[in-house]
């Protein structure tokens, strides 16, 4: 078994969007997402270029998927996270819960 | 896992349709990865685009993603999935090249600006007058007409004995058009100014008389109403007019129900019956002026002064070919024609023939050769700046080889840094190209202002997509033929050998004998630059030293017409007088007359005339001269000298002997030794009857004065007093004391007093008309002249650089040569001997090419011939001693070299 791949925070956050957005993930639901939950509105060279690194780790894979007039007949890409993609979440959030344990008292949310 | 709520996309029909900024979009397929994975993203966009309105804002939004995206797929590169074939990657690296070869030229630019700035003008100046002189010939010249299928429109005119045009007798055009073969249809039409009244304010205006088949010649259709057909040909045919849209939006608000009513021309009702489309234009013959309306034939067509055969009226033919028919068969055909009509009536049509041209070339044939050489002197000027550039490109290759060699050294190919000089000199000649179009727009700008009033089709002159082609394409032969000189000069550095930095010696001298070469190139396109301009200049001095024959200073002239039949002869002679008294009258003018022709504007009445005691010679060799009624007065007005006998006065009166004042060059023509005081002439043929041309006695002879320009010869003239000759189109002349000018509104203001209904036209001083008539030679000189002096600087610079390098690649010789004893003047001597030696072999070689050239400018000169040695002489003296200082100065420095500094420089 093979080490799982390290993940920097952007890529995080788009493996957990389109992991939210289920089957139909594609390019702008991807950005909504982002921007919708957290805060992020994101430049689509970043975007684009985030989600190519993440399908040549092998975390992501997509399908294309005809398009509609709207996009004047351009398809889709619809994402998926690959099982290595899970992996590698998963892992990660192993990191974190480790290194979080301890720490809830002192970093909770203040309440109001 | 919560299903995102996919919004409704709120976009409208307009918005689908619509598309996001299209450079942008372009922008994108550049960089974005080839097939599904780029269009996914661009897919993206498009959608969120639309989604956001499509709106101004929506663009900026998507301008900065696809910037970002850009950036973002720049750096990243092409995505190495594997599907790059071997040639894409081999254009990769091309292109990669490229690029670092233009960022390397703009650095190397950068460090020695003043050398690009040079090249950069250079060439804007020579790119730039290319274009603008270019743009002016392919507006002019090149361009079809625009009209349809141009090529089969054909222009003909009947040719007297000596070849000289006249124009169309109505009887003989009738017999044309019903035997050519040659033609779908043929067509006369003639300018006829016509007055129009019964508005606020009568005005001049531009009309044509045409045939009844004239818009079906030229293939255009009114788009009001209908043209005129062959019944409006028929004298029976009530008067028709048909108006230009300009005229049509101008005086009469573009008012649709115009057709049907009427318009007062010359006293005449005429119907309008239809208006033309906006683009037409009639070919308009040197007038500055478009049309302004079309009036039929029929009501003319059946005066005797139309059907007399022997009476050329002004007219001229315009054709249009059956399609495969040539102006060749056409021209031999008429030819044919006229030759049997001469047979027919030999009384009129004697010598008589008729010449047949495509009308395109018939319009531009007055300025075709200005223009071709003003194409040929700007080429000059052209190949003068890439000379120049190319010498400046070499200069810096040698001064580079050092550079270049530790490039070949490090592995630098050879074809690799060739490439990199062509990529440089290309870069710069473009931006100098780009440089070159403003300068052309500028300059064309100018030639259009200075171009002589009625040049034609000035209007169709713009810096269209060919001319800017041609810019493209001049800087990108610059670039790449003149760089390519020091490229492959430089390409041939030896790594090892340049290595050795010192006197690489070799190489300088073969670098230098390259650019004296190109110097001496250079100095003989400059001295036929330059002679062109002196010829020019010399022309122009000539026609203005030339005897016009009268005072052109302080006189104001104009014209009116007295149109309709309630302007009888008493009634006429009573306003000529009435008028002459009260301009007389007026302040600041010291005499007026009235005359039918006037000097300078051409005669608007020749004749064939017979005198009293020759034999009458055959009717092919009658003396023909130019006819002139004018007032008392109009000797004394003009300041012409009287040679003998005595000139028109108050004696002369309608019932008074008919009499004549004849030119000076008639009396030596018709009676040369003789007195020709007393003799007798009578204008038209031998048969005419006394009763229209009577015999005269001759009473004065005054000196020539030049009538058609002042280029021409003076034609035969004969006056004959108003008092005999009531014209109904009348010019004024008034000698004034204060400037001509001045009193125009006052001389407007009398007739306006006199007759509301008499427009005025054509008010100007005599010396405005003199200056219209030399007006092209005046903007071939300005042209010339400026060519020249650019050539001149170019030439003195580049002499200079070329001197000026090889004294510095000679330091250590200098040196040496002092250290031996030779004294400051002998270096200086030996620097400007080597230097001027390319000046002399270059003025050698371009004079012997001016004279080459000489029969092409002959056309364009008056009083001087192509080869004018004294002309030659001053140029080639001016050019040499501008190279003797250019060549002065770098010696004056070589001499300053001190021996000892130049010799540790080892």
């Amino acid at each position: 078994m093979t080490t799982p791949a390290y993940l920097g925070e952007f890529e995080h956050l788009l493996l957990l969007a389109v992991l939210r957005l289920g089957s139909d993930a594609y390019g702008l639901d991807i950005a909504r997402e982002l921007d919708a939950r957290a805060g992020r509105s994101v430049s689509r060279g970043a975007l684009y270029t985030s989600l190519d690194r993440l399908e040549d780790k092998g975390l992501l894979r997509w399908k294309p998927s005809p398009g509609s007039l709207a996009r004047s007949g351009m398809p889709r890409r619809l994402y998926t996270v690959t099982p290595a993609g899970l992996t590698a979440l998963r892992a990660w959030r192993g990191t974190l819960r480790r290194m979080w344990r301890g720490l809830e008292d002192l970093l909770k949310e203040p309440t109001s | 896992m919560s299903v995102p709520v996919r919004l409704k996309p709120a976009t409208t029909d307009a918005t689908e349709a619509a598309a996001p900024p299209r450079l942008a979009e372009w922008l994108l397929r550049r960089t974005l990865p080839h097939g599904v994975r780029g269009e996914t993203i661009l897919g993206d966009l498009v959608e969120e685009w639309r989604e956001r309105g499509g709106t101004r804002a929506a663009t900026v939004w998507y301008w900065r993603h696809a910037l970002s995206l850009t950036a973002g797929y720049g750096r990243r590169g092409e995505r190495p999935a594997g599907q790059a074939q071997a040639g894409d990657r081999s254009t990769h690296m091309f292109l990669d090249n490229l690029l670092h070869d233009i960022r390397y030229a703009f650095r190397s630019y950068a460090k020695a600006p003043s050398f690009a700035l040079v090249i950069l003008a250079t060439l804007a100046l020579g790119i730039g007058a290319s274009t603008a002189i270019f743009s002016l010939v392919n507006g002019i010249l090149l361009q079809p007409l625009p009209l349809p299928d141009p090529d089969r429109l054909v222009y003909a005119n009947e040719i007297n004995s000596k070849g000289d045009r006249i124009s169309v007798s109505w009887p003989n055009y009738l017999d044309w058009r019903a035997r050519a073969r040659s033609f779908d249809a043929l067509a006369i039409s003639r300018d006829e100014p016509v007055t129009l009244t019964g508005t606020d304010r009568a005005q001049r205006l531009r009309a044509g008389r045409v045939t009844g088949n004239l818009f079906l010649v030229l293939g255009i259709t009114p788009v009001l109403g209908r043209g005129f057909t062959d019944d409006d040909d028929q004298p029976s045919a009530a008067p028709a007019v048909v108006l230009t849209d300009a005229f049509w939006r101008g005086q009469m608000g573009a008012d649709r129900g115009i057709i049907g009513r009427t318009l007062t021309l010359d006293s005449v009702t005429h119907t309008i019956v239809g208006v033309l489309p906006r683009a037409f234009e009639f070919p308009r013959f040197g007038f500055p002026r478009p049309h302004d309306l079309f009036v039929s034939i029929g009501p003319i067509a059946g005066s005797p002064n139309l059907t007399d055969r022997g009476n050329h009226n002004g007219f001229s033919a315009l054709g249009r070919l059956k399609p495969r028919v040539s102006v060749e068969t056409a021209d031999r055909e008429l030819q044919a024609i006229a030759a049997g009509l001469e047979r027919e009536y030999p009384n009129t049509n004697s010598a008589i023939s008729v010449r047949a041209e495509r009308l395109a070339d018939r319009l531009v044939s007055d300025i075709r050769l200005t223009l071709l050489t003003l194409l040929g002197a700007v080429g000059f000027l052209l190949l003068i700046a890439c000379v120049n550039v190319a010498n400046l490109l070499i200069a810096r290759g040698a001064a580079r080889r050092h550079e270049l060699a530790v490039r070949a050294a490090l592995g630098g190919g050879r074809a690799r840094l060739a490439t990199q000089l062509l990529v440089e000199s290309t870069l710069v000649s473009l931006l100098g190209g780009a440089l070159g179009i403003a300068v052309a727009a500028w300059l064309l700008r100018l030639l259009i202002a200075v171009a002589p009033d009625g040049t034609p089709r000035l209007d169709d002159v713009r810096l269209d997509g060919t001319a800017l082609l041609f810019a493209l394409v001049a800087s990108a032969v610059c670039g790449i033929v003149f760089g390519a000189l020091p490229a492959l000069q430089a390409s041939g550095v030896r790594g090892r050998h340049a290595l050795v930095r010192g006197r690489a010696a070799g190489f300088a001298a073969q670098s230098h004998r390259l650019r004296r070469g190109l110097m001496v190139v250079e100095t003989a396109l400059a001295l036929v630059l330059l002679t062109g301009a002196g010829l020019m200049m010399r022309t122009l001095q000539q026609l203005t030293r030339v005897e016009t024959g009268f005072r052109v200073d302080h006189v104001l002239t104009t014209r009116f017409q007295l149109a309709g039949a309630e302007w009888t002869v008493p009634r006429r002679h009573a306003f000529y007088a009435d008028l002459l008294s009260r301009l007389r009258a007026l302040p600041g003018v010291t005499n007026a007359a009235l005359a039918y022709s006037l000097p300078i504007d051409g005669s608007n009445w020749n004749s064939i005339f017979i005198v009293g005691d020759k034999p009458v010679p055959e009717r092919a060799k009658l003396p023909s001269a130019a006819f002139s009624p004018v007032s008392a007065g109009y000797f004394e007005t003009l300041g012409m000298r009287l040679l003998k006998g005595r000139v028109f006065n108050a004696t002369e009166s309608p019932d008074s002997p008919k009499v004549v004042v004849i030119n000076e060059t008639l009396a030596t023509r018709l009676w040369p030794g003789e007195d020709p005081i007393g003799k007798r002439l009578k204008q038209g043929w031998p048969e005419t009857p006394a009763a229209i041309a009577p015999w005269r006695e001759v009473i004065g002879v005054v000196a020539d004065v030049k009538f058609n320009g002042i280029a021409s010869d003076t034609p035969l003239q004969a006056y004959l007093p108003f008092a005999h000759e009531p014209s109904r189109s009348v010019a004024i002349v008034m000698r004034t004391t204060v400037a001509p000018t001045a009193l125009a509104p006052a001389l407007e203001g009398i007739v306006r007093g006199l007759d509301k209904d008499l427009p005025l036209f054509q008010v100007r001083t005599m010396e405005q008309m003199l200056d219209t008539s030399i007006a092209r030679q005046r903007m071939s000189l300005l042209i010339f002249v400026v060519f020249a002096i650019v050539a001149l600087a170019l030439a003195s610079v580049g002499l200079y650089g070329v001197v000026a390098h090889g004294v510095t690649e000679r330091t250590h010789e200098i040196g040496v040569r002092m250290a031996l004893g030779a004294e400051q003047r002998h270096v200086i001597g030996l620097v400007v001997k080597q230097g001027l030696s390319m000046a002399v072999l270059g003025t050698a070689i371009g004079v012997a090419g001016e004279l080459a050239l000489s029969q092409w400018v002959q056309g364009l000169l008056f009083g001087v011939t192509a080869t004018d040695p004294r002309t030659l002489a001053a140029v080639v003296a001016m050019l040499l001693a501008v190279a003797l200082v250019a060549c002065y100065v770098p010696a004056w420095r070589a001499a300053r070299v001190d021996p000892t500094m130049a010799l540790r420089a080892e």
